[in-house]
């Protein structure tokens, strides 16, 4: 064992060595990419580790390993375990024979993004256990947890991680290298009753397995001692249940109330990290020492309910205090100021107004919209798309852009102004075609980007050329699923990807799908991209244009630059539209000129391609 | 070593990505690990960009932290950005430290003139209105070429309460491992930093 700074998701992927994964995929998604990340640059050894095209296959990788007798985990955010459902609630009809972990990450508080889903409710769903660490430390501890409970009710176990957990870089006691996975057999079970769902006596017969395996998995939880008990010595006092991630702050809380006359030895608490299934028995325990109950969870109150069903069921007649009957919020992350200001409604103690309320001054900051990175290919794209729109004499409010989820959204920010909404994976596409179905007649144009279109575009495309959906898609690829911190996907170029492993060409693979209107171009070419956007728009038919450059992060990793470009002070007439058009952070306003930095260019030439007054120079390098 | 006397302290960090705001968290966590004293880091991107809002949090001394430091709560506030500085002012407690390195980042919009952008003294009065005590440094206050975080750590191990809690020699010892290449000029700008009284 080594004492190092670990994060929750490297914590998580530690513990799951640990406990002899074999097989691990995921797909890239904030905050829980760096498990997968961390494993495929570790290369353990008898480790089977990848990104998979999207939730669903790696959930499904997962799930084949572990009817094979072999430990694996699948990792995903809470948006992919939307995508990978399907497969889940009918894996949880047969269960498993090799412990199987779904690693699922929530973003309360909305940092990385996206919707503010609540997947515990997916685990009451599919009637699988899940468990939730408070720590990078119990993350460790609970991702071994995890496997063993797995193993041992037969059932895949959901591991759910917030963003301050997952992110959370903390000291602990990891062992770095542990021994490979052990050689188990291969399991070949041919057996359809439980394999398949070949008829309602048989689901209905796996159904019946299920919910016993969540009820031995309450029985193991309790074995495994999950949950912490802690009774105050006098009945009769405040109950609190801390699940997951808000138990962190009840030292701090507690430290804070015992200076407002609290005292700490006076509340019980039920630390909960299997927040599927409730452990009845403590619940039961705390009902009969506690005359009212604190529930802190963050987003939904799952818990509440279900403590409010226990409580009808066992007679319990005290207060039940959260977010139905509470001051708490749905919306947003716990803190310290839930457990304090939670403990004082339950108590009935009034609290200093600005008690842990600070000063808003954030209202004042400047805003800070985020755009596309110097040098990115897509700033190009566009461009070109607003100038395409303008040049076949459109208002840009009459022509639809749909968006896509990852970098691509950018283009909805200014300077660009160019999507107009953003839904989930792959779903431009379909968009783009409701509108069509609807009546539209103006052009409608889809945007999503190389990972995005693998992940969940190419069913969307297949059905827009079926029916002749008479679309433009341009796909935005920069080789390299991006925005999630650059992760290798299938179009990623042959030399990222690893040995053994092949690349797909989407200038191969889309016109292969019957897409006879194929076009591809270089974004930093701004003439020729607008000119072939004009003409494919203007076609009938579906049109696919294929934008293809590499990242500028990645590729300027790697040195590469493409030109030095450079402002001719004489020339420059600061009418700024170098920056107004392109927005590009390597611009700035100087005394005389714009100026380019340096450290931030690329030498994409964007700005040089949009200088009215020719005042920016650039020269090929090599 | 941690004698076990280590007083919980929170800083609260600011600024925009490409400034080294979250470098400052992991050295200081680098070097609370050396000395024993637990730590929790917790950096938020946002977008991993240059120029995009970046925070980050490190909670030292207690055992289980929660990531999120409460309001009212930082003992001390680095703000490597002006504007951003005003995010973080919630975060301030009552004699807590508030340092900014008065750096002006401006979106385009403002390079534009057509968004506002905060006065230094705006951000002052909003600290010192939240209890907080405001030190502003300036890119004049260092040479060109030396970086700015490195420059703006050793003020605050020697501004403020954190350098009674990590040892100034241990974090230099960090920075210098980080970047072997640099060592030269990052040790003259944490030394700048260090003797940087106002």
């Amino acid at each position: 064992m080594q004492r190092k700074i670990v994060s929750g998701n490297e914590a998580l992927a530690l513990g799951a060595l640990r406990a002899g994964v074999k097989v691990v995929a995921g797909y890239p998604g904030t905050p829980s990419s760096e498990a997968v990340a961390f494993l495929l640059a570790k290369k353990p050894e008898g480790v089977h580790v990848e990104w998979s095209a999207n939730e669903k296959v790696a959930l499904e990788i997962a799930a084949g390993a572990a009817w094979a007798g072999q430990r694996s985990l699948t990792t995903m955010k809470m948006s992919g375990l939307n995508v990978a459902y399907d497969s889940l609630i009918s894996i949880a009809y047969s269960g498993v024979n090799g412990g199987m972990v779904v690693y699922v990450a929530d973003d309360p508080g909305v940092s990385a993004g996206m919707a503010e889903q609540d997947s515990r409710g997916f685990a009451l769903m599919a009637d699988l256990p899940m468990l939730e660490p408070a720590t990078p430390a119990e993350t460790y501890r609970l991702s071994q947890a995890a496997f063993e409970l797995s193993q041992r009710t037969g059932s895949p176990v959901f591991l759910r991680l917030v963003t301050a957990v997952a992110h959370s870089h903390a000291a602990l006691e990891v062992e770095e290298d542990p021994p490979p996975p052990p050689e188990l057999p291969i399991l070949l079970e041919r057996d359809i009753q439980r394999y398949t769902k070949a008829g309602a006596a048989i689901c209905m017969a796996q159904h019946r397995d299920l919910i016993a395996r969540l009820e031995k998995a309450e029985e193991v939880i309790g074995e495994m001692g999950l949950n912490q008990l802690t009774l105050a010595q006098e009945a009769g006092g405040l109950g609190i249940i801390a699940c997951g991630a808000t138990a962190v702050y009840l030292e701090e809380g507690f430290e804070r109330l015992a200076k407002l006359g609290v005292s700490p030895e006076s509340l019980s608490v039920l630390r909960l990290s299997s927040v599927h299934p409730l452990p009845r028995q403590e619940v039961a325990r705390l009902f009969a020492h506690c005359s009212a109950l604190l529930v802190l969870e963050e987003l939904e109150p799952l818990v509440e309910r279900e403590l409010i069903v226990e409580a009808r069921r066992l007679g319990y007649a005290g207060r039940i205090v959260g977010k139905l009957d509470g001051p708490f919020s749905r919306i947003g992350e716990y803190g310290l100021r839930e457990v304090v200001e939670g403990v004082a409604a339950a108590v009935g103690l009034s609290l200093p107004k600005d008690l842990l309320r600070g000063l808003a001054a954030e209202g004042q900051a400047a805003a800070r919209p985020i755009t596309v990175c110097a040098g990115c290919p897509h700033r190009g794209t566009y461009l070109a798309l607003n100038r395409a729109i303008r040049l076949l004499k459109f208002k840009k409010d009459e022509v639809m852009v749909t968006g896509d989820i990852g970098c691509t959204i950018l283009g909805m920010n200014p300077p660009f102004h160019t999507v107009w909404n953003e839904v989930s994976m792959g779903a431009s596409l379909g968009i783009a075609q409701g509108y069509l179905a609807a009546g539209l007649k103006t052009p409608v144009i889809a945007t999503i980007g190389d990972s995005t279109f693998f992940h969940a575009g190419l069913p969307a495309l297949i059905n827009a050329v079926q029916h002749q959906a008479p679309l433009t898609l341009i796909i935005l690829d920069n080789g390299w699923t991006a925005m999630t911190g650059m992760q290798v996907n299938p179009g990623t170029a042959e030399a990222f990807q690893r040995e053994g492993w092949q690349r797909l060409d989407l200038a191969a693979l889309v016109p292969a799908m019957g897409v006879q209107q194929f076009f591809q171009v270089d974004p930093y070419d701004l003439k020729t991209t607008t000119e072939t956007m004009v003409q494919a728009i203007a076609l009938p038919g579906v049109k696919v244009i294929l934008a293809r450059r590499e990242c500028s992060i990645q590729s300027k990793r790697r040195g590469l630059r493409f030109r030095r470009v450079r402002v001719l002070e004489e020339k420059c007439t600061l009418c700024k539209l170098c920056i107004t058009t392109t927005g590009c952070p390597a611009l700035s306003i100087g005394e005389k000129a714009v100026v380019i930095d340096p450290a931030v260019c690329v030498g994409c030439s964007l700005c040089a391609q949009v200088c009215p007054a020719k005042a920016i120079e650039k020269e090929e390098i090599g | 070593m941690n004698d076990g006397t280590a007083q919980p302290f929170d800083i609260y960090l600011v600024g925009v990505g490409g400034q080294g705001v979250l470098t400052i968290g992991e050295i200081l966590s680098q070097a609370a690990l050396a000395q024993e004293i637990p730590a929790n880091f917790y950096p938020t991107k946002g977008m991993a960009q240059r120029g995009g809002f970046v925070k980050a949090q490190l909670r030292l001394g207690r055992e289980a932290a929660g990531a999120n430091i409460p309001e009212r709560s930082a003992d001390l506030v680095i703000a490597m950005e002006r504007s951003e500085g005003l995010k973080a002012v919630r975060f301030i407690k009552l004699g807590g430290d508030f340092i900014v390195w008065d750096h002006v980042w401006a979106p385009t919009a403002v390079m534009m003139e057509q968004a506002p952008y905060p006065t230094l003294e705006h951000l002052s009065e909003q600290v010192h209105s939240a209890g907080g005590r405001f030190h502003d440094l300036h890119p004049h206050d260092l040479p060109k070429g030396l970086s700015e975080n490195i420059f703006v750590l050793g003020v605050a191990l020697n501004n403020t309460a954190l350098g009674r809690l990590l040892q100034p020699d241990l974090v230099r010892a960090k920075v210098e491992e980080r970047w072997p290449e640099a060592a030269a000029k990052n040790a003259e700008a944490f030394r700048l930093g260090l003797g940087f009284y106002r």
